[in-house]
């Protein structure tokens, strides 16, 4: 029983900082229909950029997503300015062949400037633990999983209670009537994918201070923010928190269960779901009149 | 001569091959023969990764799985089976890539565009899991030797070089045959707009299956080659995504849709591959180069090298020459046949449909029948939920309650394609021909029933060819035939797409908007066709806005007000019902609640 409800934190924590991950992936997806398979080459990026930071400064990898989140927001809205913007609106093939091969080349810079070995962030509280009867929590997981709960509560606020938010989710649902009524969607879009980037800036600090990192293990990262957002259904943001809890505890079970195949989990999560209900678990079906014009 | 000026292509296409047979009897230079035996492989993954992502439009980052699996099948057989001949797994390989295929495509069959990527990035990564794991079976990591190839060494690597050559061949045949059957128009079609090609009677998942099988099966045999000329195979070596990138790339760089665009494509990506290997030390750079040449080719050559430069030569061509796209319609004055007796009977019969999209009651309750032989006409204020109602008869779009009859049968619930075989033909409010094909093709793309057989029929026949000029010549659009659909106007567009739903020969015909956005002589001219076909026995569902167009040419009218069925009859009776007028003009109806709609 204390195993289980071990195993059922440990993934619960995960989730949390997997919700963070996929947020901006699936923002950008339900804006613009783009899936941006750069996703998880952004969050290795984020996660280098705050260890040469945390080796410069030694400030708390936590603390440094105040500086690697601002970045990677310069950083999504130069790349969408100067590339992503010419397949908005494209068929699906042209936005994901193009954020493809922008995964391939942040992969190939990040082996230039800091190499292809394994790298971790460890911060001062690396291997302790909260002890709560018989359960050991380790601190950097609840950290992480409350920060990644902090900026995804600002990201809620800015969609929720703000202009921007409401010209986004306008954005999202019909962009000619948002264009209509006087949102600059293509403004709104350059913002959004920058947000979504932003996001994985904020997300790259965490998962780099939970598991080690190289410039490969975008491939690891973004199959694993795929599958969640599959999972919730593609656009869909309570869908993608819903999916990224699932999916820490699967993977958390499956871990305890069998460690190799663990890694096998997103796949065959992404599987069954398009086999079962290809929509996702929170997607709608939008009306096709609307949805194809 | 005259045979070198008009095929150009042919000779170049002749040589190259010559070239190519010719290469490995003149030298013995084995860092070039190695370039060949790669850029043949490649190449042979990309006419097969065309037929899924070129014809059909389906991208797909995981083909290099195939050939792993094909490296893989063969690897695990041969050490295995020692007395048996390397050579006998080949084809095996291709089989075990089909199965493969099939069954990703039984999963593909109910997704489209974004999943269906994602899928396949999943599939090459749960194979890469699955072969590091199951050590039994693969030896894990360490991977697997092969045994040596057991020919001479004088004959060097000539099996390998003239095996793929072989199966480049064969897989260019078939890819070639594809494209003039009646599959390979679908698989265009589905490109161009699944949802169109469901409501002229193409069974898309089937042929999203179909292709994503054909796309393998040559790939998982030149896989077997692949791995037998490297002598080893591993996880990484084999399910690395890299692998997929360099398909994809000769696919998209030589031109995606065309026959031997994929081949260039492959024979400039291997070679710059070693390039970058050996010259700029791989890794990273390797990751840069690819990386940004794909960048550049999605956004500077979308369509590749090929369809470019024909373009290109095709546009130096007909400088100087008028084009065919301004030229006047042929309308010919016809004498409009009597309006025919009713028969009686009720050809669609609609009870109580129901369509809510989040709060809003797009349909709520229509009810309505068309009788056999008539033009009914379907009216009502904007938003009023006639299109929906469209869409809920013809099947792209499934109803939330209600039922629908055709001739004695109940449709609901059946799939697009099975509305059009059964014999229900539309057209939409903004027209959606198949842009990158003829106007030709466009109109003999429709099929009236799915038989395997059909497949393999050619795509364009010598009767359908005939029926398709004819019906072209009907609607006044003969001359056009052979222009992109694409290029066309709007009024045209409307025309052709008139005539393709004739050639699914309907019994009911359902138009949405067949006046909306043309000139006024087009719109007499329509009323006229639609008055002969109905004398010949065709009955006719009509949406409009044009009053006096329907007025004239349509009864009886049916009048849909906030999703219901308000009124129905002769034209007369419905312009006094007091109803109707207050669904037109009523403050009630102008000025709705605003329904909240969840983002």
């Amino acid at each position: 029983m204390t195993e289980f409800l071990q195993t059922l934190i440990l993934g619960l924590l995960v989730g949390g900082v997997y919700a963070l991950l996929a947020s901006g992936l699936t923002l950008i997806f339900g804006v613009m229909r783009v899936i941006n398979i750069a996703h998880g080459a952004f969050l290795i990026l984020a996660a280098f950029i705050t260890w040469s930071l945390w080796t410069a400064t030694d400030i708390d990898p936590l603390l440094l997503i105040v500086a690697t989140t601002p970045a990677m927001f310069a950083f999504g809205w130069v790349l969408y300015v100067t590339t992503v913007r010419h397949v908005r609106g494209a068929h699906i093939s042209a936005s994901v062949l193009l954020t493809f091969a922008l995964a391939l080349v942040v992969e190939g810079l990040m082996g230039i400037i800091w190499g292809n070995t394994s790298h971790s962030l460890r911060p001062s509280y690396g291997n302790q633990s909260f002890a709560l009867g018989e359960l050991f929590i380790p601190k950097a997981q609840v950290y992480g999983f409350l920060v990644a709960a902090g900026v995804l509560l600002v990201l809620w606020v800015i969609l929720a209670r703000t202009w921007l938010g409401r010209a986004i989710r306008a954005s999202s649902v019909n962009p000619q009537g948002a264009a209509l009524v006087g949102v600059n969607v293509s403004a709104v879009a350059a913002m959004t994918f920058a947000v979504g980037v932003a996001a994985a800036g904020a997300g790259g600090a965490i998962i780099g201070t939970l598991y080690p990192f190289l410039p490969g293990s975008h491939y690891q990262w973004i199959a694993r923010v795929l599958s969640i957002i599959v999972l919730g259904g593609l656009g869909s943001l309570p869908g993608a928190a819903l999916g990224a809890l699932l999916l820490g505890v699967a993977e958390a079970f499956a871990a305890d269960w069998e460690p190799k195949w663990a890694t096998a989990v997103p796949y065959v999560v992404i599987f069954i779901v398009l086999l079962l209900r290809p929509q996702g678990l929170l997607g709608a079906r939008l009306r096709e009149d609307v949805a194809a014009t | 001569m005259s045979a070198v000026r008009s095929h150009p292509s042919r000779i170049l296409v002749a040589l190259a091959s010559l070239a190519l047979l010719a290469y490995p009897l003149l030298s013995d230079d084995l860092y070039y023969q190695n370039m060949i035996i790669l850029s043949l492989v490649f190449a042979i993954g990309a006419v097969g990764l065309n037929v899924i992502s070129g014809y059909g439009g389906y991208i797909s980052l995981g083909q290099g799985a195939f050939l792993g699996l094909g490296a893989y099948t063969l690897a695990i057989l041969s050490t295995r089976a020692e007395s048996v001949s390397v050579w006998v797994w080949v084809p095996l390989a291709g089989v075990v890539a089909g199965l493969f295929a099939a069954l990703l495509g039984v999963i593909a069959m109910r997704t489209r565009g974004p999943s269906f990527v994602i899928m396949t990035i999943a599939f090459l990564f749960l194979l890469q899991i699955v072969a590091t794991n199951w050590v039994n079976l693969t030896n894990g990591t360490a991977g697997l030797t092969l045994p040596l190839p057991e020919w001479s060494v004088e004959y060097q690597n000539w099996p390998f070089y003239y095996g793929l050559a072989g199966l480049l061949a064969l897989s260019l045949l078939v890819s070639w045959r594809i494209r003039r059957t009646k599959f390979g128009m679908g698989l265009v079609a589905m490109r161009e707009d699944e949802d169109k090609a469901g409501t002229v009677g193409v069974n898309t998942p089937v042929y999203k299956l179909l292709g994503f099988v054909a796309s393998a099966v040559f790939v998982g045999m030149a896989g077997a080659i692949y791995g037998y000329y490297l002598a080893f195979v591993d996880p990484l070596g084999m399910f690395n995504i890299l692998l997929s990138v360099q398909i994809l790339l000769s696919m998209l760089l030589g031109g995606r849709g065309t026959l031997f665009g994929p081949v260039l494509g492959a024979f400039i990506i291997e070679p710059l591959n070693e390039f970058t290997n050996n010259e700029l030390g791989g890794g990273n750079a390797r990751l840069l180069v690819f990386g940004g040449l794909m960048a550049l080719v999605v956004l500077f050559l979308p369509r590749g090298i090929i369809p470019t430069l024909r373009d290109r030569i095709a546009e130096r061509r007909a400088r100087g020459r008028a084009g065919l796209v301004g030229a006047r319609l042929e309308l010919r004055e016809r004498d409009v046949p009597p309006r025919p007796e009713p028969t009686g009977r009720t050809l669609l019969e609609v009870k109580g449909l129901e369509k809510r999209f989040g709060g809003l009651r797009a349909v709520d309750g229509a009810s309505f029948s068309v009788p056999e032989g008539s033009i009914t006409a379907l009216i009502g204020p904007n938003g009023s939920g006639k299109t929906t109602v469209f869409n809920l008869i013809g099947g792209t779009m499934a109803a939330d309650a209600g039922e629908v009859w055709f001739d004695g049968e109940r449709i609901d619930g059946k799939r697009s394609w099975e509305h059009a075989h059964a014999g229900l033909g539309r057209t939409f409010q903004i027209t959606r021909l198949f842009r990158e094909m003829t106007v030709l093709e466009n109109v003999v793309a429709p099929l009236r029933a799915f038989r395997w057989g059909q497949l393999n029929a050619d795509g364009v026949s010598g009767s359908e060819a005939e029926r398709g000029e004819e019906l072209l010549d009907f609607v006044g659009m003969k001359r056009f035939r052979d222009q992109q659909a694409g290029a066309l106007s709007y009024g045209q567009q409307k025309l052709v797409e008139l005539a393709q739903v004739l050639m699914l020969d309907p019994r009911l015909i359902m138009l949405d908007e067949p006046a909306g956005g043309i000139n006024p002589t087009l719109i007499e001219r329509m009323g006229d066709m639609i008055r002969e076909l109905n004398a010949a026995g065709k009955t006719f569902l009509i949406v409009e806005h044009n009053m006096p167009f329907v007025l004239a040419l349509c009864d009886p009218v049916l009048v849909l007000a906030r999703g219901k069925t308000i009124a129905s009859g002769h034209p007369q009776e419905v312009q006094r019902d007091p109803k109707v007028l207050d669904a037109y003009l009523g403050d009630d109806f102008i000025y709705e609640e605003p329904v909240e709609v969840e983002a």
